[in-house]
């Protein structure tokens, strides 16, 4: 390259001509087709892509569209139903007091809110016609997740418009109502952050970069294959599915070690001293009264449960935002002592076998006890 | 941020909209360096220092460089830049190697030494924009450019976002000369420019990032697969290095050329060469060819006797395998394929005018310049000598494994993906499109674009070669 051409450091203003206005108009034309285009394409396959392949999820969301008829009532929520309500019991206890009754686990492990929520939607989009109560684990509205779980399908699928913009108004701070603006604070916090707003900026990132992978359909493209090949990707819990489990799966009985149970009686006698309550975000519950009016839109009636955990003792709702439902909580030792002793516990959060089918016998005994008077109708 | 982010997808379209909205073109260059060090900052804001005083010592030296005509001082100068860069690459990416092999050696001896490593990390890029950097010092010390007076100017040079932290390796005196004037937005190839972006997307997201967890699997224990799962793990990782790294070059070169800048192409179908010089003419081209003019030809390139040649090129060849990162694998990785071309350059000359040799090696060069390619690729992935040994083991000799196995489809991947290679080669994808109306055009991208993403993996992967 010759060095004159590089001695000019100053260069005069140089007029746009009319042919590089046209052609940059023409550009902005073309690109609003291509925009358009794709756009267009990612909403249409949206709703011709079948519901994706999410490791259990998937699974039981067909077998209770297959069978959507036979219920009148569902559990969603974590592993703490998931592996702590037996269908079989509950019903069971129910058909005591002379109601027929038929109810299905929805729990999958490590499903909070707002996931739950979301599954909750694609459950009742399938019009189930008996469905006449829905029990939703209650916990506070997840904005974290496990930096493996971070990165999977199973942390996009549910991050549409609804879910994504909950959390960003918790992470933001922007209040519940529709039409938000975000905290100052935590916009100088994404822009210039410092060590203690790191979380706020990369939370942020993370959700509006899952709700846009979830619009394009992103890693949805081997659904197509799994949807016409009818492949199921974790067969071992489809024996789950049938009239033996009904979604539930038993953990072992094989309880702590010595150890486990030290830390574990440490931990409650810590919660047991505890007097405050802690308040659940007014973002879980505008995610629980998002859920109550889906699920009374199709004639059911919402119940919140709070199952019983050492880790969730204080959780409870505010007196000034009642949750749109009754709420049956399990979350007190002094309450439910046979639920939290250390021979019936896996851990902090979990029950074994033993204390699971006790814990569903207390549970469907309160409800009855709760539709006998009248609080649940 | 990655230009396979979405995130990438909003800075772009704001980097772009309002350069091209701007008339004056010394506006346009603040505008892109502004934006350049944003682009640095989102992985670490500390390095963009680290950047800027790079910059400023070459400003420095370039400055004193052309006020100085005396041949000592420009020889200082010139050995202040280059002990600067070298020694900042050095520090950071080096010394913990040079400290820990040497701390091995003195043990192996019988002299256990204690020694402390720095615990830092390594900044992104910083191989690449060192070398951008360096070019500009040593061509204006040989006289091939001109200092340049506009400090802005060259810190754009360097810290231009798209071939900042993974290439392709850019020169002064390719890029500096584009920055004199404003760009045109009626010279820019739209069309042929996201049409590269694409094209790169697709090899980065769809191909590498798909391949990655079958080359993972195998490289993490190869001595649990069969030699036939080592084939397919090296011949995955081969595909995997290939389309991850020209895939970010496509994306860097179409971000660059969109914005009216032209960066010099790395890759040349390298899986098609002939011989192992032919595929260094088409791997990594701004690498090879920067160490060609920067460090072969000055200690004697092709010059002296045969084994001095040879020298040189194994000096050239060992080095570059170190640029890639502080580990003997790679230091192996450099010294097998300068040990390639030697090979090469000697078959060359004792079969020269050999009828049948010319013959044979119609049909064999391919074959076995990807398998001495692909031999190599062994050590420039595996975690150590031990399990690089182990893989060799197995595809070299067939021997050694355990029974797990990689599927055999894969094999079929791999030829299918060949094929596309191929097709590609041919210019089969790019040139139909070249000829539809632009709105069709801009239609038929979108559409393609929606319909690419469906194949994309869910989680974003770094590029290889960042960490380089």
């Amino acid at each position: 390259m010759p060095i004159r051409h590089l001695a000019l450091n100053v260069e005069p203003l140089r007029p746009a001509t009319s042919t590089e206005r046209q052609t940059l108009f023409r550009a902005l034309i073309n690109s609003a087709i291509g925009v358009g285009a794709f756009l267009l394409t990612c909403i249409g396959l949206h709703a011709v892509l079948p519901f994706p392949q999410i490791d259990g999820v998937s699974q039981k969301l067909r077998f209770f569209a297959a069978h959507k008829d036979e219920f009148d009532t569902l559990f969603i929520g974590s592993s703490r139903i998931y592996f702590q309500i037996s269908p079989a019991i509950f019903d069971g206890v129910i058909r005591e007091s002379g109601s027929p009754m038929r109810s299905f686990n929805f729990g999958i492990g490590g499903m909070h809110l707002p996931e739950s929520a979301y599954v909750l939607e694609q459950v009742l989009n399938t019009k189930p016609r008996n469905l006449r109560w829905v029990f939703i684990e209650l916990g506070e509205l997840q904005t974290k997740w496990p930096h493996e779980a971070a990165g999977s399908r199973r942390a996009l699928y549910w991050h549409d418009w609804r879910r994504t913009s909950l959390i960003l108004r918790k992470v933001l701070g922007a209040g519940t109502h529709m039409v938000w603006l975000p905290n100052l604070k935590k916009v100088r916090d994404i822009i210039l952050p410092r060590k203690s707003g790191l979380e706020t900026r990369d939370l942020f990132i993370f959700h509006m970069a899952e709700l846009e992978k979830n619009f394009a359909n992103v890693a949805t493209g081997s659904d197509i294959l799994d949807y016409f090949s009818r492949r199921d990707i974790n067969k071992d819990s489809a024996k789950y599915l049938g009239a033996a489990g009904d979604g539930y799966v038993p953990m072992t009985n094989k309880g702590m070690s010595a150890n486990q149970t030290a830390t574990y009686e440490h931990a409650l006698a810590l919660v047991m001293a505890q007097n405050g309550w802690r308040s659940i975000s007014p973002y879980t519950m505008e995610a629980c009264r998002q859920c109550a009016q889906k699920i009374r839109g199709i004639g059911a009636v919402p119940i919140f449960l709070i199952t019983p955990s050492t880790t969730r003792f204080n959780v409870t709702h505010l007196d000034n935002a009642r949750p749109p439902g009754v709420v049956m909580a399990f979350n007190d030792p002094r309450v439910y002592p046979n639920l939290y002793r250390s021979s019936v516990r896996l851990d902090e959060d979990h029950l074994t076998k033993e204390g699971a089918e006790e814990f569903t016998r207390i549970m469907a005994a309160n409800f009855m006890h709760l539709v006998q008077a009248g609080e649940i109708k | 941020m990655s230009f396979v982010e979405f995130r990438f997808l909003w800075f772009f379209l704001i980097v772009f909209g309002v350069y091209w909205s701007m008339r004056e073109n010394a506006a346009r260059k603040i505008w892109l360096l502004f934006c350049s060090y944003i682009f640095y900052a989102a992985w670490n804001w500390k390095f963009t220092f680290l950047l800027l005083g790079s910059t400023t010592v070459d400003y420095i030296v370039g400055r004193m460089l052309a006020r100085h005509k005396e041949h000592a001082w420009r020889r200082t100068w010139i050995i202040v830049s280059v002990c600067a860069n070298l020694g900042v690459l050095g520090l950071f990416k080096y010394y913990n190697f040079f400290v820990s092999s040497a701390s091995g050696f003195l043990a192996w001896l019988g002299l256990p030494a204690s020694v402390s490593t720095l615990n830092i990390i390594l900044p992104v890029g910083i191989s690449f924009y060192t070398f951008h950097s360096m070019s500009y010092t040593i061509d204006v010390y040989r006289g091939r450019q001109r200092a340049i007076s506009n400090f802005a100017d060259l810190a754009l040079f360097i810290s231009f976002f798209p071939p900042l932290v993974a290439g392709p390796i850019v020169r002064a005196i390719t890029f500096l000369p584009q920055l004199v004037s404003a760009r045109k937005f009626a010279d820019v190839d739209v069309r042929g420019a996201v049409l590269l972006f694409l094209s790169g997307f697709i090899k980065k997201a769809c191909i590498a990032d798909g391949v990655a967890p079958i080359a993972d699997r195998y490289f993490a224990h190869p001595a649990n697969f069969t030699p036939r799962s080592a084939w397919i793990g090296v011949l995955f990782y081969a595909i995997q290095i290939y389309c991850d790294f020209s895939g970010y070059t496509d994306m860097a070169i179409a971000s660059a050329r969109l914005l009216g800048y032209q960066l010099p192409n790395n890759f040349r179908f390298p899986y098609f060469a002939q011989n192992v010089s032919d595929f260094w003419r088409r791997w990594h081209i701004s690498l090879s060819s920067w160490l060609r003019d920067y460090l072969y030809i000055p200690i004697g390139g092709n010059r002296g006797p045969r084994w001095f040649v040879y020298r040189n090129i194994m000096i050239t060849m060992l080095l570059g395998g170190l640029w890639h990162g502080a580990a003997w694998t790679f230091v192996i990785w450099g010294a097998l394929h300068g040990i390639a071309l030697l090979v090469h350059r000697e078959w060359t000359r004792l079969t020269d005018g050999l009828e049948w040799a010319t013959r044979a090696m119609r049909w064999l060069a391919w074959p076995i310049t990807v398998y001495a390619v692909c031999v190599a690729w062994i050590f420039f992935r595996a975690h150590d000598l031990s399990r690089a040994g182990t893989i060799l083991k197995q595809f070299v000799l067939f021997r050694g494994g355990g029974s797990e196995h990689l599927h055999r489809w894969l094999l079929f991947v791999i030829v299918a993906l060949a094929f596309v290679h191929w097709l590609n080669s041919r210019r089969w994808f790019a040139e139909p499109w070249r000829n539809w109306p632009a709105p069709v055009f801009a239609a038929a991208y979108g559409c393609t674009a929606a319909l690419v993403l469906l194949f994309v993996p869910p989680s974003y992967t770094p590029f290889i070669y960042f960490q380089f």
